[in-house]
């Protein structure tokens, strides 16, 4: 980057008058030093006036960081209750089962023995044969119809097997799958998976998922104009050195470069007043969330950001606010030329 | 050094700053730009400087068609020549030692070197001691003489000046010309566009006048001083 190539000048000795353009005064190639080493040494002084501008104004510069940070909070609470709810359509396995309602016909000896063969499957953790007569009973007691069910002259109730599938297919494609396979047997008059709810809660996290897309894209656009905005009134703050800088040799990068480093920084603090506002309010909903996931016999726990959201939500910032400034002086730096 | 043919400069109002000036200055050699305000002096710098195209001609600056540079290679260019403003044209909001630097930065000197050519050239324009002051502290000559040696500290072969005396009264502007007068002794071609004529007669260099844009007929010839 750090280049300084063509030398059109020649020397500045009198009596050299034929010279080629080279750059000759000794001390010119002298003072350059390694280029990468130099690229780097400007950017980390261009890193440290950008703090140091910033401390100066430190209460202009913590709102610029909120405005972005405020910003943040919305979509990455709606991924954080979003992701919540996803672990709950994955973790729901546990209360999967599949009802083999059996035909008439079926005697209760032929049911017992298909009930053992559908728990060898592999994809069958457990099955379970209950007897129609036993069903009976147990309905007799449960509903105490003792009096009415002895008016039938048959028992109604099918011969019916529950089928656990096994632990590790989560999946409702997987479910249905093995539902339907188990529907195709002879012996089975109708299969039912209880899946409903599930399916439910999967289609409204996919509504869900759109909307946070959505409105994190919306709320990402808001935060490239808010600082490119912000990036704007720095650079008409700084014409007059803009102009100066430029009259003295210096390249669109090197002009733009405190520029996009002051985005990226804004960038940051926004990532991390963000993340203060997120944990503080899973915080407060922490306890509501444990008590409704009570009511309903679950211990589900939310789940907050893990370390690699984190990064992500702070490199996420840095980068709007790069490409934020990057558009501001795309659009603005060109137009300062030295008079 | 320079050379400009037929060189014509037409604003986009219409305006015609330049028509059909050819001169051409000698590697070495110190000359000064006069003319009324508004003749084109500013504009025939700003041409050299690539902060303006030509409309028509042929300028030629240290063997370089500047028609040829491309816009992007303009900054490489303008590290080879030093400038110096009437109104100095500082940065008020850092001390003179980094005012003066700001070119090395630029091109990307090393630190260590940056400190030695800031300190030699704040030297030479008698500032070593202020290196640490703001430039509202110091007065307006003495403003004038960081611009210079930020002007100077690339070591670039070619130097030019707007009015660099325009606010100074005569006593400074005598000291500010021989200065300039200083840098010509050790090689670098200097170019100063003034209406000073008092101090530019006593200073016994080479006189371009510039009267609507065109070149006077006496001043391409008038030549002294070697």
């Amino acid at each position: 980057m750090a280049k300084q190539q063509n030398a059109p000048l020649p020397a500045t000795k009198p009596g050299k008058g034929n010279a080629k353009p080279k750059p000759t005064s000794g001390a010119k190639v002298a003072h350059k030093q390694n280029p990468l080493n130099s690229y780097f040494s400007n950017h980390l002084k261009v890193i440290k006036s950008t703090i140091q501008d910033q401390r100066e104004r430190p209460l202009a510069a913590f709102f610029t960081c909120s405005v972005i940070g405020v910003t943040f909070v919305l979509p990455v609470l709606l991924a954080i209750l979003l992701a919540n709810a996803q672990s709950i359509n994955r973790g729901w396995d546990g209360s999967a089962q599949i009802t083999l309602v059996l035909k008439q016909e079926v005697p209760a000896l032929d049911a017992g023995v298909l009930a053992r063969e559908i728990a060898k499957r592999s994809s069958i953790e457990a099955s379970r044969f209950i007897d129609k007569a036993a069903a009976l009973e147990e309905f007799k007691e449960q509903f105490a119809l003792e009096d009415a069910i002895d008016y039938l002259d048959e028992n109604p109730l099918p011969h019916v097997i529950l089928v656990k599938p096994d632990k590790s297919l989560n999946n409702i494609d997987l479910m249905t799958n093995i539902k339907d396979s188990l529907e195709s047997l002879a012996e089975v008059e109708s299969a039912l998976l209880d899946v409903i709810w599930v399916q439910r809660l999967q289609s409204m996290t996919e509504v869900l998922l759109k909307a946070v897309w959505l409105v994190a894209i919306m709320l990402a656009i808001a935060i490239v104009l808010i600082l490119g905005n912000t990036i704007r009134l720095a650079i008409e703050n700084r014409k007059e050195e803009i102009a100066v800088v430029k009259l003295v040799g210096g390249t669109d990068s090197f002009v733009r470069r405190p520029f996009l480093y002051m985005g990226a920084f804004f960038g940051l603090g926004g990532g991390l007043i963000s993340l203060i506002l997120i944990n503080f309010i899973l915080f407060v909903l922490e306890e509501p969330i444990h008590e409704l996931a009570r009511s309903y016999q679950s211990n589900f726990n939310l789940s907050g950001l893990n370390f690699e959201s984190t990064l992500f939500l702070l490199i996420l910032g840095m980068v709007l606010g790069w490409f934020g400034s990057w558009l501001a002086v795309r659009k603005h730096l060109d137009a300062i030329q030295p008079t | 050094m320079i050379n400009f043919q037929n060189v014509i400069k037409r604003y986009e109002d219409g305006h015609e700053a330049l028509c059909d000036v050819s001169f051409s200055m000698a590697r070495g050699e110190m000359a000064f730009l006069t003319g009324h305000s508004g003749a084109g002096k500013s504009t025939l710098l700003k041409l050299i400087m690539l902060m303006e195209r030509a409309s028509k001609g042929q300028i030629v600056v240290g063997e370089q068609n500047l028609s040829r540079i491309p816009k992007r290679q303009i900054p490489y260019f303008r590290r080879h020549i030093g400038v110096v403003f009437q109104n100095h044209r500082l940065l008020y909001d850092r001390s003179i030692f980094d005012n003066v630097a700001l070119p090395l930065e630029i091109s990307g000197a090393s630190p260590r070197d940056i400190g030695r050519r800031v300190r030699a050239a704040l030297d030479k324009v008698g500032l070593l001691s202020k290196e640490k002051l703001q430039p509202m502290q110091l007065s307006g000559g003495e403003q004038q003489r960081v611009g210079i040696a930020r002007a100077v500290v690339n070591k670039p072969p070619l130097l030019l000046a707007d009015e660099p005396t325009g606010n100074l009264d005569p006593e400074l502007s005598e000291e500010i010309m021989k200065l300039f007068a200083e840098f010509n002794q050790v090689g670098v071609t200097v170019l100063i566009a003034s209406h000073d004529l008092a101090l530019i007669h006593h200073m016994h260099h080479r006189v371009i006048e510039i009267h609507q844009g065109r070149l006077a007929q006496s001043a391409t010839m008038v030549e002294n001083h070697g």
